[in-house]
This record gives structure tokens, C-alpha cells and sequence, in this order.
């Protein structure tokens, strides 16, 4: 078959051994970048907890290759590509560019995107992409979740696509402007380095494949790759009944008096196409649980990968069934200058949730029960014999999974939008480094969701803080009023409690959206982190595993 | 020499025996692996003696020792059919290993199973105590508490215990306290500390790996103990060693101790003939290809080491010992081809295993694999050298059913299956190479295993290596491997955080660790080798890199500190390309080897194959089918041999496509000059 080619040229069809073998080659070379990264990165948010994601996409930017890292922001990065690619039609070899901002193609201010053109000549055939998660992002809290925002400008330093590094020299000068904008400019430039590198290697390899194989290959072999993918995609979803299926998800509130906010899904099924229609959603809100689009968009697709089979490519093509629909001005869509930072779990869990809610009732074995929502802590103090600041987040107590058709949820295994893919860090370590004792730290009986199958448990903390003097820290999360949703029948998993003890105080508890939290010496807190959504009416579940649980106390 | 040596690996199909007479030759023998892996290596060496017209009793005679591999361990933990095991553990903190640190493996797969528990909940028990991070005791321990959790474990009839501590690795006072109580009350059972197995901060994987340590340590301990008593009864009086992960031997004793550091044993042993090789004069810079019928195991040789990981999962247990960094990719000759559901041809990871094995064995197989391909194409003779004749035809309908699939005819699919294979091995080695970041091309390729002569030059010729090795013993490398590997204890130490580097506390810590080792190897005839190294990094990272601190106790202590500093810093710059001396250096973990030097095998021409073939042609398929030479492996002289063409041997066979180049080395092998 012979075919004209967006670039003008002429295209045959690539043989499917080649297509194979490029489809191999690709994901090595994304996941080479990754582990580039997690090398070589500073902060610990990026080399432990890897908080950060790979991807190739073409000249049309459509993802051709990802590394399995954080769900919510692979379906996102096509969209930063995009805004670099219309605010720079003509790259040069060496360029780097460079943005964050959710209302320039980007997700939530603290997530950089870092996108390196591969050129043929002087076009861009593919773009190098590089997403991760700054420790700071500057703005009026440290670690860059504010739930006091209300406008996006107190949320931190927004970078629309900017052209960092032109023909290979590094504009010095824009670099220290940001940098001077953060909290921890040598970690800043530290990670924006192992970014850049990555991305840059990746340049380097797909180079590497045009050399050999000439661009008419690749870009041939990187069609079929896509409609192979859109084809398996297609051939799921044609498996499932058609129908117009609604599911709701309500979020706790936004910090700011709002409560229960609707993210509504109007899913339509027919044939091999799904239609999802978001624009039901109660309107845009004063506090940070508003989503950019970009992240809306990640987030439905995130939705609509989980119920295909995990063996899809997960490229544009296995996307190519999936619309969005949408306005402008709602909690899943807002409209600068509202705040959004908290939009890569809050909302994006709960679209996540709609969208699954409405399709369990056209192919309930294929959606899985909700996971748990997060429910962050910053704290903020001093080290008691040196005075040195530190700043401490909570990664434990992870929430847990949800129940599906094929079992119970996973134990602690964390939240919708990063799936099993936050690693927390080890006591040994964290008792070393901070002056933190934790008294406990274990799985939370009765907090799963019931059902056919269980959810996963939540953690159960309890950490004394052995200060000299108060600390401060804030809060942000979800999921303390709403417990992570049980599916087909099977109960929601309980909510999130986390109190705190102060000596001499009493006890209250925490608010998920709180600044300036005073926590004296001694302070304990308590975290009761939310279990699992279950799957299926309780009724069926086998006596012989609800015994198991008994005697494993996990009830 | 006065003694003769026997390697034994035993692997998925085959035990592999490998004799080493006192003048050096080497007969390999093979015999199928068995259930109790024992018997395997009984036929196996009754096989072997045959070979060389001796009985059992007097080979063993006149045998000085014996190193085995041993895949006993690895499959018990990945069939998980271990025994029984018991955790005590620090109250409040029973769920560490089950909370696998937050991660769960396959992103998109939300509907996976749960792996069910190293330890069943109501097995790990609460002992009242803790320890802080600077070893101080916060709880002392309640021993009322440890006979509490005793009487369940009693109860519950438990074959192991694992003794998993908070900040143990600081101060293992509270542990051996318990460890004791345990021993006292439960004296058949096999009691396994954290503090022992791995004095290492991190709980998750101290508490992973001693509690692999305690699912696997009876097994291991009977499978030696029995087979250890079947030689005695079989005529041998000397030692058996067996392979650890790190690629060290151990005493059996040693090995049944620190059973978990047998989970690498099986491929390690051809990692150690690859260290053995380039001592021999085959380079400094190797990368070991081992291809089998499952799996390929690739691995890196350079300046005359192997390089180490800090570990890996072995089914759902994460083991976090030193070991050889080994990478396994699901692929090998046995592996079946397919297309997936979105109509893409792909190769493995589902294998056809030995039964029914590829379709050509005749065994039931009927789906096409990579060994069929290339019996397909010509590469591989129907008739060589194993216990049956392949059978073509089958093959033949296997491929033709892919190949009506894919609209191709038989040859091109084939030859697709065949690239395939060879592009995903490629992958592998880019993750064993440039991952780590070196440079493939800086290196020699040595394959073996059953299947790898026939793509080693591809698979070079794609990472643009420019030299690849095929040994005459490459079906059985990893036994005859065994033979020349050093007797090796490794240690370690975690040290206090904070503070920078202390000289005086860290030597100390070297000198208690050389010591322990001498002491393990007191029995040890010659020289011992001592070693020193750390795990370090910058102080706001938290991947640690290993740094070789030999030439660094010379001077004072500030000499120390410095010049150790120093060696991080150039490490950290050879590895990512730069380094920060202006920023704080911790030193996490210090390590010892201590090795106690074998006299190594000699390669050479086998005696075991020793019947010469004629030069014969074949037809085969490389891009169009063509007539080409294939030469005897035994009767290749010290000419250069130019491809197309195929080599073969009693066990493997070569193929070099053309512009491959080959000579053939009296050491023992071919070398060859990889066309691009």
C-alpha cells in the first residue's frame, strides 16, 4: 500500500516483523530514560517516591511510547507537547523547552514538563517528553499545595512554554529567574538537570532509529503500532453492551465552604466508541480541587485504560475510541484564574470514579472498586539538637485499594490516580533523618469496603513528634467525609480519620484542607487512612475468606 | 593438581556435570533434572564417571571437591512451597513486608490479585520492645511477650521462625534475645535473625530477605544435608561447595546458614566462567549471554569482576543480598511465538518449556517456537547430537499455522520469529549495558546455553559489538564454570547517619568484619583475600552507589575520611557524568569480601567429543536460501573461517552470517569477528 505522508513524502507499509521490532524499541528507550532519571534526580519525591513520567510522542503529538510511572500523567503530557509545539512551530536542534502551567497545556503547577524536538532535517518528527514533580514550586506554602489558594497566582511560579536551552546553549539567565522562585533552587537545578538529560537521551535514540531506518520506517512502523492498538481497544469495548450508563462522585469539599461537589459522567457506549459527557459537573469552585483540562483529559483516559485489558498499548491509538465533552467553567474543566493544584488526585479521582461508577452498570467485571483518596501532611520544624529546618511529608499509612471481579483490593497500596506507584519510605530511615517515632504503623482492621471481595485495608499510624519547639504543617487531600466507593454492590471502604493529640491540648481532628496547623513538642498524630472500595454484594462473599480475614484480624 | 574437580549445575531440563581430571581435560556429561534434585546429580555424575571408564566410588576417590548450583531455593520460592514460617516482630509494626513499601508491580492492571502473604497475619507476632535509630532502647523487651507469640507459633506448628526487629541493624541485643528464647522453646525449628542475615538499615528489605531466609532455609538445609550423605555413602570424602548469588562459593554449612543467598545460584555459575574466561585472555570487558530454553540471563565482566546488584524480587520476596546483577528476560529457544490481540507478532514470554517442548521434539507441542524457526531455516540439523532426532515437518506446520496469520510464507516468517528474538535480546543487553551506563560496544559478547550460538551475531551486529565468543563448552558453560570460582564470604555493615565520614569508627568496623570472615574460613588452606568497599551517596539522594575503598586506610584518619570522600566523587562522576564536592557525602552500608583462592580449571578441547565430522553443506534461509559450509566444531583448525556458514558441536551449534569472520582458539573457543 502506498500513501502520502503528512510531511509530503511517500510511505509504504512497514512489515510487521519491523513494526514489532521498533515497538520494542521504543519502550526500551523510554524506559532508559526512566531509569536515567531516577538516577540521577535530587530530591526524594523524584529518586524514591518516583514521582515523575516518560513519553515519545510524534510530530502530531500523539503518544507513541510511555514508561509505566504515574497513571495521571500520561494521558497529560501529549497535551504539554501540544501547547510547546503551537508557541513554537519551528524548534531547533538543542532546543529544550520547558512549562508547568495548567492553563498552557500543562496539569498542576508543581508537575514540569521538560519537551526535546527530534528533527529530520529541519522538521519535528517526534518530541521527547519528560513530566516530574518539583519538591517546591514556589508560592505561599512549601511543597506547593496551598489550600488557603484561591487564585492560581498563590499557588506558585507559572511557566507557559518557554524555549530553555536554544541550539544546545542554556539561557542562564531565564534558569536563575526560576530558580530564584523556588524554595530549594540547588534541588531545583539539580532535577531540572536529570530531566533535561532524560529527555535529551531519548532525543538521542530515536535519532539513532532515524539514522538507520530512515523516517518513512519509523513514522510507517509508529501508524501501525497506533491502529494496532486502536484495533485491540476497539475489539474490548465492542465486547460491551451499548447504552447511555451516568455514574456521580462527590468530593468532600474544597476548603473553602463548598461541599459535596458533583463530578458527573454521561457515558455513551456504542459499538466501539465510548463518548464520555463531563459537562453535568457543578460549576468551577473557589478552592484548589479544580482541574485543568489538560488534566481532565488525562484523567478520563486514565478511567477508560484501567477497564481495558492491561496488555493494550498504552499509545494514542488504544485513545482513538475515547471522546471527551466538556465546557469550560466546571470543577473538571475551570477557567483561570482558579486554583488547581490539588487537581492530580482532587478531582482527578473523582472523574476517574464517575466514569467507572457509570460504566460498571455496562461491563461490571471489568470496573474495579474505588481506591483511596490522599490525604497529605506537611510538617514544618526544627531539628532538636542542631536547629537545622526540615520539612516533613506523610507518604505512609497508604490508603487502600479497591476490590474488582478478579479479588480482594490490595492492602495499603494507595490512590486512584498513582495506582500502586508511590513508594513510601522506609521507618528506619525516616526516624534517623527527622525527629518523628513511629509508635505504630499497620494495616487498619474494618476499614475495607465489604463485597463479594473485600477493598484493600488502610494504614493505621500513630507518630509522636520528639521537637524542642512547635512545628507548623498543612494539610491537603480528600476523602475524610467520603470513603472510597464500593462497586457492582460492594460497600465503600471507610473514610479517612486523622486526629492529633497534643500534650496537656486534648485531642481534635484534622481538616483535610488546613494551613498553619500549630503542632506543639509531643504532639501525637493519629492516622486512620480510608480502605478500599469493595466489589459485589457482601452476601456472596466466601464464608471460608471472610474467616480468613477474621483470624488474620484484618475485621 | 593432584585431584580431580566436578562442577554440577542443575538447571530447568538438564543437570550438567562437568569433571576436571588432574591434567586439566574436561568431560561434560548431561542427565535429566529430577524432583529431589539429588538424583539428577547421582545419574549425573554416574554418567560422567562412565565417560571417563571409572566407577562412581573411584572418581569420587579421587575427587578434592565438588561445586554445585543449585535451583532448589529459587523454585521453592517461586512455587511458594516452602514451610511453615513464624515472625516475630517489633509490636505495633507487623505489616512491613506486606505493605511492599506502597509499590504494586504492573500500573495498569487494577484488577491483579493480591500475592498472598510471605507470612499468614495471625503468624506475625508482636514482641513488646523497640529500639530507636541511634540503638538506644526505647521499649525494653518484654520477654513474656515472646512466650506468648511462642506458644501460637508452638501451637501452630511452625517449621521456621524469622526474627524481624525495628533498627536491629544498629543494636541486635533485643533480636538474639528473642532468637534465643525461640531456639530454647522451639529446638527443631530453623530461627533466622534480621541482624544476621542482613545488618542493613531499611526494615522492608531486612525483614524480606530474613524472612526468605526462613521459608527456605529448612529445604536447603535437608536438600545438602541429603545429598552431602549420598556422596559420603558414594565414595567422597572432600568438600561440597555451592554457588551463591554473588557468585562466591560457600561451604554447605555456610550455604545452609544463609540459605535466601542461594536464590541466584543457577546462573550464577555462568557468570563465573565468564569471570574465569577473561582471566584467561578473553578480554576484561565481557557481557555474559546465557540463552536458554525459558529464559536469557545477561550479565556484565569488567575489569575482571562481575558487577553486583543490591538485590531483587524472587517471586513476591524481595531479597536484598548482594548479588550478581543478572538480568532475566522471559525469551529464549523454547519460547513460543503469537500474535496479540491487537495483531502484533511477539515472541514469548510463554514458553513451551521441556514438555511438551518446541513442536520439533515431538512431544505434543504444536504452537510455534523460536527453536522451531530455526530449525525451519536451516540453522539447526535435525539429527545433532541430542537423545532424539527433531522433527521437521512439525515444526513446519507450526510455523505454516503463523504464518497463514500473518500473510507471509514460511521462510519469512520464520526469519521474522528469529529477528524478533534477536531484537529483544538486543534489548535485554542495552538494560544490563546502557542502562548502567556503558557502552555496549566497549565489550565482548560470550554466549552460551543451548540456543545462543545461533544469535549471538546478530544480536552483536545490532548493538554494534564488534567481537563475540562461543565457547566448545557452551551448552554446559555454567557447570564447567563452577570449577573456577573462589571460595567467598561477603559482609556488611550499616553505619550511623549523620555526622559525615568517621574514620576511626569505620575502621573499626572493617577490622570486626575481616575478622568474622577469617574466622567462617579458619579451615581454608591458602591465602585469604580481603576487600573493602561502601555503599555512598550525596546526602539528599537516596540511590547508593558502590564505591571500592581498598586504597583508602593508608594514612590518619582525616587522610581516611578525605581520600574516601574522594573515591566517591570519582565514582559518581564515572557513572553519571558529574559529581558535587562541594556537597555532604554519607556512607551508608560498609562491605568486606573475604575470598580464599581456588586453583582454576583449564579449558581446552573436550575429550568427551571426539568424533570429527566431515564438511557437509546446508542449505538455510538468510533473506534468500542459500548453500552454505558447515564445519565440525572438533575439526576446525587455526584458519580463519568466513560466514555464511554454521559450526557445529556435540551440544550447540554456531551460525555466522556472512561477514562474520571466525578463528578457532586452542583455549576453547571461537571467536568471531562480527560483520555489521
Amino acid at each position: 500500500m502506498v500513501r502520502t505522508q503528512p510531511g509530503g513524502g511517500i510511505a509504504i507499509t512497514i512489515d510487521p516483523v519491523t513494526v514489532a521490532v521498533l515497538q520494542n524499541r521504543l519502550t526500551a528507550i523510554v524506559e532508559e530514560m526512566g531509569e536515567a532519571m531516577l538516577r540521577t534526580a535530587y530530591s526524594q519525591i523524584l529518586n524514591s517516591s518516583r514521582d515523575f513520567s516518560i513519553a515519545l510522542v510524534d510530530a502530531q503529538c500523539r503518544l507513541v511510547a510511555q514508561a509505566d510511572h504515574i497513571p495521571v500523567h500520561v494521558g497529560a503530557m501529549p497535551w504539554a507537547a501540544r501547547a510547546v509545539a503551537e508557541a513554537f512551530p519551528h524548534p531547533a536542534r538543542g532546543d529544550v523547552f520547558l512549562l508547568n502551567d495548567p492553563y498552557h497545556g500543562g496539569s498542576h503547577l508543581p508537575d514540569l514538563t521538560a519537551c526535546v524536538p527530534v528533527l529530520v532535517g529541519d522538521r519535528t518528527v517526534f518530541w521527547s517528553v519528560v513530566r516530574a514533580h518539583q519538591s517546591d514550586i514556589g508560592g505561599a506554602t512549601h511543597g506547593a499545595y496551598n489550600p488557603a489558594a484561591v487564585e492560581i497566582w498563590q499557588e506558585g511560579l507559572r511557566v507557559p512554554p518557554i524555549r530553555l536551552t536554544e541550539r544546545g546553549e542554556l539561557r542562564e539567565d531565564l534558569l536563575a529567574m526560576l530558580a530564584a522562585n523556588v524554595r530549594h533552587p540547588r534541588d531545583f537545578r539539580g532535577d531540572l538537570a536529570a530531566m533535561i538529560g532524560a529527555a535529551r537521551l531519548g532525543e538521542q535514540r530515536v535519532s539513532t532509529i532515524l539514522g538507520e531506518l530512515g523516517e518513512p520506517v519509523l513514522t510507517g512502523a509508529v501508524d501501525a503500532m497506533l491502529d494496532a492498538a486502536d484495533r485491540h481497544a476497539r475489539d474490548i469495548v465492542a465486547s460491551w453492551p451499548d447504552g447511555v450508563f451516568e455514574g456521580e462522585a462527590l468530593l468532600d469539599d474544597d476548603g473553602h465552604g463548598a461541599t459535596d461537589i458533583a463530578i458527573r459522567a454521561r457515558v455513551t457506549k456504542r459499538g466501539s466508541e465510548v463518548t464520555v459527557d463531563l459537562t453535568g459537573s457543578d460549576p468551577q469552585v473557589r478552592g484548589f480541587v479544580n482541574s485543568s483540562h489538560a488534566n481532565m483529559q488525562s484523567a478520563v483516559a486514565m478511567a477508560f485504560a484501567f477497564l481495558l485489558d492491561p496488555d493494550v498499548a498504552r499509545n494514542e491509538g488504544a485513545f482513538r475510541p475515547l471522546r471527551v465533552v466538556a465546557r469550560p467553567g466546571a470543577v473538571v474543566w475551570a477557567e483561570p484564574p482558579a486554583p488547581v493544584t490539588l487537581c492530580t488526585s482532587h478531582c482527578s479521582n473523582e472523574i476517574v470514579e464517575a466514569v467507572i461508577v457509570a460504566l460498571s452498570a455496562c461491563c461490571p467485571e471489568r470496573a474495579m472498586a474505588g481506591w483511596g483518596r490522599r490525604f497529605r501532611i506537611a510538617i514544618e520544624g526544627a531539628q532538636p539538637r542542631t536547629g537545622r529546618r526540615f520539612i516533613w511529608h506523610l507518604f505512609q499509612a497508604r490508603p487502600g485499594g479497591g476490590a474488582s471481579s478478579c479479588g480482594d483490593g490490595w492492602n495499603a497500596a494507595g490512590e486512584w490516580h498513582s495506582a500502586g506507584g508511590i513508594k513510601f519510605g522506609s521507618v528506619e530511615v525516616t526516624e534517623s533523618r527527622f525527629p518523628l517515632l513511629f509508635e505504630r504503623h499497620e494495616f487498619r482492621p474494618g476499614s475495607a469496603g465489604e463485597g463479594q471481595y473485600r477493598g484493600g485495608t488502610g494504614g493505621d499510624l500513630v507518630l509522636r513528634l520528639e521537637t524542642t519547639e512547635p512545628s507548623h504543617a498543612n494539610t491537603a487531600g480528600d476523602g475524610a467525609r467520603h470513603g472510597a466507593r464500593g462497586m457492582c454492590g460492594g460497600m465503600d471502604g471507610a473514610p479517612h480519620r486523622y486526629t492529633m493529640e497534643v500534650p496537656g491540648g486534648g485531642t481534635r481532628v484534622l481538616r483535610t484542607k488546613e494551613t498553619g496547623i500549630v503542632m506543639p513538642p509531643g504532639t501525637v498524630l493519629r492516622v486512620l487512612s480510608g480502605g478500599g472500595g469493595g466489589w459485589g454484594d457482601p452476601a456472596s462473599r466466601d464464608p471460608e475468606a471472610r474467616a480468613t480475614d477474621a483470624a488474620e484480624g484484618l475485621l | 593438581m593432584t585431584a580431580w574437580t566436578i562442577g554440577i549445575d542443575v538447571g530447568g531440563t538438564y543437570t550438567d556435570v562437568v569433571l576436571a581430571a588432574p591434567d586439566g581435560t574436561v568431560t561434560v556429561a548431561k542427565a535429566a533434572t529430577t524432583r529431589d534434585q539429588s538424583d539428577g546429580v547421582m545419574e549425573g555424575l554416574r554418567l560422567a564417571a562412565e565417560r571417563v571408564g571409572r566407577s562412581v566410588a573411584s572418581l569420587l576417590a579421587k575427587t578434592g571437591r565438588i561445586v554445585h548450583g543449585t535451583t532448589v531455593a529459587t523454585n521453592a520460592l517461586l512455587e511458594r512451597k516452602t514451610p511453615l514460617v513464624g515472625l516475630l516482630t517489633t509490636e505495633g509494626h507487623r505489616d512491613v513486608v506486606d505493605m511492599r513499601e506502597g509499590l504494586k508491580p504492573d500500573r495498569y492492571n487494577l484488577r491483579m490479585p493480591a500475592p498472598v502473604p510471605l507470612v499468614a497475619r495471625r503468624l506475625r507476632l508482636p514482641v513488646r520492645e523497640r529500639m530507636r535509630g541511634d540503638g538506644s532502647i526505647e521499649v525494653p523487651l518484654d520477654i513474656g511477650s515472646v512466650e506468648r507469640a511462642l506458644d501460637t507459633l508452638e501451637a501452630e506448628r511452625v517449621q521456621a521462625i524469622a526474627v524481624c526487629l525495628l533498627h536491629a541493624w544498629r543494636n541486635p541485643a533485643h533480636e538474639a534475645a528473642v532468637a534465643e528464647a525461640a531456639r530454647r522453646r522451639l529446638p527443631d525449628a530453623f530461627v533466622t535473625t534480621s541482624s544476621e542475615v542482613l545488618p542493613q538499615i531499611k526494615e522492608f528489605e531486612r525483614f524480606s530477605t530474613t524472612i526468605a531466609n526462613a521459608m527456605v532455609g529448612p529445604i536447603i538445609h535437608g536438600y545438602l544435608e541429603r545429598l552431602q550423605s549420598r556422596l559420603r555413602a558414594a565414595g567422597f570424602a572432600g568438600p561440597l561447595f555451592v554457588i551463591m548469588s554473588h557468585g562466591g562459593v560457600a561451604s554447605a554449612a555456610e550455604a545452609s546458614r544463609l540459605a535466601v543467598g542461594t536464590a541466584l545460584s543457577g546462573p550464577a555459575g555462568g557468570v563465573a566462567a565468564g569471570l574465569a574466561l577473561s582471566k584467561t585472555g578473553l578480554g576484561a570487558q565481557l557481557i555474559t549471554f546465557d540463552m536458554g530454553g525459558t529464559s536469557t540471563d545477561i550479565a556484565l565482566v569488567r575489569g575482571g569482576r562481575a558487577s553486583l546488584s543490591g538485590g531483587r524480587f524472587v517471586g513476591d520476596a524481595r531479597i536484598a543480598l548482594p548479588m550478581l546483577d543478572i538480568v532475566t528476560l522471559g525469551a529464549g529457544g523454547g519460547s513460543i511465538a503469537r500474535l496479540d490481540r491487537s495483531g502484533l507478532l511477539q515472541v514469548g514470554p510463554e514458553s513451551a518449556g521441556a514438555d511438551p517442548g518446541p513442536a520439533c521434539y515431538g512431544l505434543g507441542g504444536t504452537r510455534p517456537t523460536v527453536t522451531d524457526a530455526n530449525l525451519c531455516l536451516g540453522y539447526l540439523d535435525a539429527s545433532l547430537g541430542r537423545q532424539r532426532r527433531l522433527d521437521g515437518a512439525a515444526s513446519e506446520r507450526a510455523i505454516d499455522r503463523l504464518a497463514a496469520t500473518l500473510g507471509l510464507d514460511r521462510a519469512a516468517t520464520a526469519a521474522g520469529i528469529h529477528r524478533l528474538v534477536n531484537a529483544r535480546m538486543a534489548d535485554g543487553v542495552r538494560v544490563a549495558t546502557v542502562k548502567r551506563g556503558v557502552d555496549p560496544r566497549e565489550h565482548t559478547l560470550l554466549s552460551f546455553g543451548g540456543a545462543a550460538g545461533l544469535h549471538v551475531c546478530a544480536v552483536a551486529a545490532e548493538l554494534g559489538i564488534t567481537c563475540a565468543i562461543i565457547p566448545l563448552h557452551a551448552s554446559v558453560l555454567s557447570a564447567w564454570g563452577m570449577l573456577n570460582t573462589d571460595l567467598r564470604i561477603e559482609l556488611m555493615r550499616s553505619q550511623p547517619q549523620g555526622g559525615g565520614i568517621a574514620a576511626a569508627p569505620l575502621r573499626a568496623a572493617f577490622a570486626e568484619m575481616e575478622a568474622e570472615g577469617r574466622e567462617r574460613l579458619h579451615w581454608f588452606e591458602g591465602a585469604l583475600e580481603v576487600h573493602r568497599s561502601a555503599d555512598m551517596r550525596y546526602g539528599e539522594q537516596v540511590f547508593e552507589i558502590s564505591v571500592p575503598l581498598d586504597a583508602c586506610f593508608d594514612g590518619d584518619d582525616d587522610t581516611t575520611a578525605a581520600a574516601i570522600a574522594d573515591a566517591f566523587h570519582g565514582r559518581h562522576q564515572d557513572l553519571y557524568t558529574y559529581a558535587l564536592r562541594d556537597q555532604e557525602v554519607v556512607l551508608v552500608n560498609a562491605r568486606c569480601s573475604v575470598t580464599g583462592k581456588f586453583r582454576a580449571a583449564a579449558a581446552g578441547r573436550s575429550i568427551a567429543s571426539a568424533a570429527t565430522q566431515a564438511e557437509r553443506t546446508r542449505r538455510v534461509y538468510l533473506g534468500t536460501w542459500i548453500e552454505v559450509p558447515v564445519h565440525s566444531f572438533e575439526a576446525l583448525g587455526e584458519d580463519e573461517i568466513a560466514g555464511p556458514c554454521i559450526i557445529e558441536a556435540l551440544t550447540t551449534t554456531a551460525l555466522l552470517r556472512a561477514g562474520d569472520r571466525s578463528r578457532f582458539d586452542p583455549r576453547g573457543w571461537l571467536e568471531v569477528a562480527v560483520g555489521a
